[in-house]
């Protein structure tokens, strides 16, 4: 497993195109961010507020779980609790089938990526369609998303015409615009031929029992009014107490994803169709766990705080370099390699957490300041100490006995210098098994200088 | 079904007492202060906004005149609007002669509309938006399916920021099914970042601020 993640990670780093591609949409990204957060009156003031708004939940977890679905049931919502990935999508599956479904809409949801959803309903020979562009794109190309806010942040607009060139027998095109206007009509027809749609939730609003829902393309809205059946997988994390404390996360959620104050399309859903309006007949909210309940007693637990924004994907400069993909499942970049060995159960995603250089970027970055560094060193940590051979003990015991002894120190660097200058920058030696490859495959490794500082403070003294 | 729930709620419970959360200070969110902005000052702001997320907005002083602007953008065009009680200045009477369809339409004909022509329940100024509540005869769909969305805003409905509309119209929010909260046309940049509008819903969007 260890090798598969190299693997991916290999094929990254070897990809141009790729790399060219997600240095520009995060660099874009990050600098949106920066100049939508100073267009707040104190930044600062309203992260805390957002982060304070999600550690309530998380200070009182179980009493605003019910709390929210009490609200929910009020409002007419059948509530549903799936302890699992395969417990949800069975959920869903009962729900479709006492409703007669045959089509389902889906706007983008991270939840039903984790669960698998598309696949267990295709099983079931339902019509399942994309509808955020996208993940429509992803669908079409049988591929996965590899970014939680820009899913297809890895195809070219030349592979994107190809796709749909391909897949729906349109005329070729990489005009970006004509590609969305095309899927604009074929998704029309689709919405309003579909039973049910699906969608996730950004927030649930414990104190009202609403589902909060963005998008800037406005397809939530056309899956969550038009078909007559609503089924929302939300996980359990996603509740915050009050509106007001919606208006806080709201503040910084569009301003860390895409640089907006807001997106383009905020929606707030109580219950299904009211009083002879039009709209869904019937509404499901399904609570997912699926290892929300162990991380939380983890001492991880903070890391439910997180929103869902991206923005640590867009200052990590792993991400940056190998993309989604390459950590192999749902979540991506330092929250995915926290989160991840939780929701999924399995020992070897651990290894998600040495790809990281403990920059704090992602620290900085989170407008709910969640120390991820913090918890990727420990999970590191955790692993040497479940992991460690004796070698490694030894290794580690002769480094610490060497530099732990001033005068040992002294002359093993001694030692290093004058091996180093031996050779430098272009002979074979550098490329010998004397330098590790590893490190000068990717990296410089420059030859030390002549003279240690210490000598050289201690001549200059003398001469002084 | 109510055993996960058991299950899920205890394994909560349980972990709570033991949960290693942050103890992070508890800030009372902010009471949305009214703004101390004038009026006239939020309309300057809400206007700001508009032109940075290109939309085209018109303030219209007289009834007259907003009827006048109206039929600019709706003259020998199919409509889907919102029912004459909730359109605001009487504008439904300029709908009339119009080939006009409402909510009680089949989805299909809803979706054939141009232009879809609705009021607004609020404005808020701090981010450009408009807010519309639905219900039966002021459907969302008139606000969606059309490819260009007409707004009809009364400059009285305009307030500051979300905190406050959330404020005041919190009982009338969560006793409607779906607040729609509409910051600019639809947009996407999701092929390469290169931005294009009217991905799913309204690719236009014109916001008349009346007297």
């Amino acid at each position: 497993m260890k090798t598969d993640f190299k693997h991916r990670i290999k094929q990254a780093v070897e990809d141009d195109a790729l790399r060219t591609a997600l240095s520009k949409a995060t660099t874009t990204l990050r600098s949106k961010r920066l100049s939508a957060l100073e267009s707040l009156p104190d930044s600062d003031l309203t992260r805390k507020q957002a982060r304070s708004a999600k550690q309530e939940v998380l200070n009182n977890f179980a009493y605003y779980a019910e709390s929210f679905e009490q609200r929910l049931l009020d409002h007419g919502v059948t509530v549903c609790w799936a302890e699992n990935a395969e417990s949800a999508n069975q959920h869903i599956l009962e729900i479709a089938q006492r409703h007669q479904v045959k089509t389902v809409v889906k706007s983008k949801s991270m939840a039903t990526e984790e669960t698998n959803l598309n696949e267990a309903l295709e099983q079931a020979k339902l019509k399942v369609v994309e509808t955020d562009l996208g993940e429509y794109i992803v669908q079409l190309a049988k591929d996965r998303p590899s970014h939680i806010i820009l899913p297809i942040v890895h195809m070219s607009r030349q592979r994107v015409g190809e796709v749909m060139h391909d897949t729906l027998g349109l005329p070729y095109t990489d005009d970006p615009a004509e590609l969305c206007k095309h899927a604009r009509t074929k998704l029309r027809s689709e919405f309003l031929a579909a039973d049910m749609g699906i969608s996730g939730a950004n927030f649930g609003v414990a104190e009202t029992g609403g589902i909060c829902l963005v998008t800037n393309e406005g397809n939530a809205r056309l899956c969550t009014s038009l078909p007559r059946v609503h089924v929302v997988l939300m996980g359990i994390e996603k509740i915050v107490p009050t509106m007001q404390d919606l208006d806080q996360v709201l503040k910084v959620l569009a301003r860390s994803a895409t640089g907006q104050k807001i997106s383009t399309y905020t929606t707030l859903i109580h219950g299904a169709a009211k009083d002879g309006a039009v709209g869904p007949e019937h509404m499901y909210v399904i609570l997912l766990d699926n290892g929300r309940s162990t991380l939380f007693d983890s001492p991880h637990a903070d890391v439910l705080a997180c929103i869902r924004c991206g923005a640590c994907l867009n200052v990590c400069p792993i991400y940056k370099n190998i993309g989604g993909h390459a950590y192999g499942d749902v979540y991506p970049g330092p929250i995915g390699s926290v989160v991840t060995p939780y929701i999924r159960k399995q020992g070897h995603w651990k290894q998600l957490a040495h790809a990281c250089t403990l920059c704090e970027a992602c620290h900085e970055a989170c407008p709910v300041r969640i120390d991820l560094p913090k918890m990727l060193l420990q999970l590191r940590a955790n692993n040497q100490r479940e992991e460690a051979s004796f070698i490694d003990e030894m290794k580690f015991k002769m480094f610490a006995n060497l530099a732990s002894c001033p005068v040992l120190y002294k002359f093993a660097t001694k030692c290093f210098r004058s091996f180093m200058n031996i050779f430098h920058a272009d002979t074979w030696l550098r490329k010998s098994i004397f330098v590790p490859k590893q490190w000068t495959k990717h990296r410089d490794f420059k030859t030390p200088a002549s003279q240690s500082f210490q000598d050289w403070w201690r001549e200059r003294s003398k001469d002084v | 079904m109510s055993e996960s729930r058991e299950r899920i709620l205890n394994r909560l419970l349980d972990s709570q007492v033991t949960a290693t959360v942050s103890p992070v200070k508890q800030l009372v969110p902010q009471d949305p202060v009214p703004s101390a902005l004038s009026a006239d000052e939020c309309l300057a702001c809400f206007c700001k906004e508009l032109d940075a997320l290109e939309v085209d907005y018109y303030i219209e002083d007289s009834v007259d005149d907003l009827k006048q602007r109206l039929q600019t953008f709706i003259a020998a065009k199919s409509l889907l609007a919102w029912d004459q009680k909730y359109l605001p200045y009487g504008i439904a009477d300029c709908l009339e002669n119009e080939n006009c369809c409402y909510d009680d339409a089949d989805m299909a004909i809803q979706s054939q509309a141009e232009v879809g022509v609705t009021g607004c329940d609020f404005a808020i100024a701090e981010t450009g938006s408009i807010a519309l509540l639905s219900a039966k005869g002021k459907p969302a769909s008139a606000s969606l399916l059309p490819f260009t969305h007409v707004a009809v805003l009364r400059r009285a409905d305009l307030v500051y920021s979300l905190g406050e509309m959330f404020a005041v119209k919190q009982d009338e929010i969560k006793n409607c099914s779906h607040l729609n909260i509409i910051t600019g046309p639809s947009k996407t940049a999701d092929i390469e970042m290169v931005l294009t509008v009217g991905a799913h819903g309204p690719g236009k969007l014109i916001v008349i601020i009346g007297p």
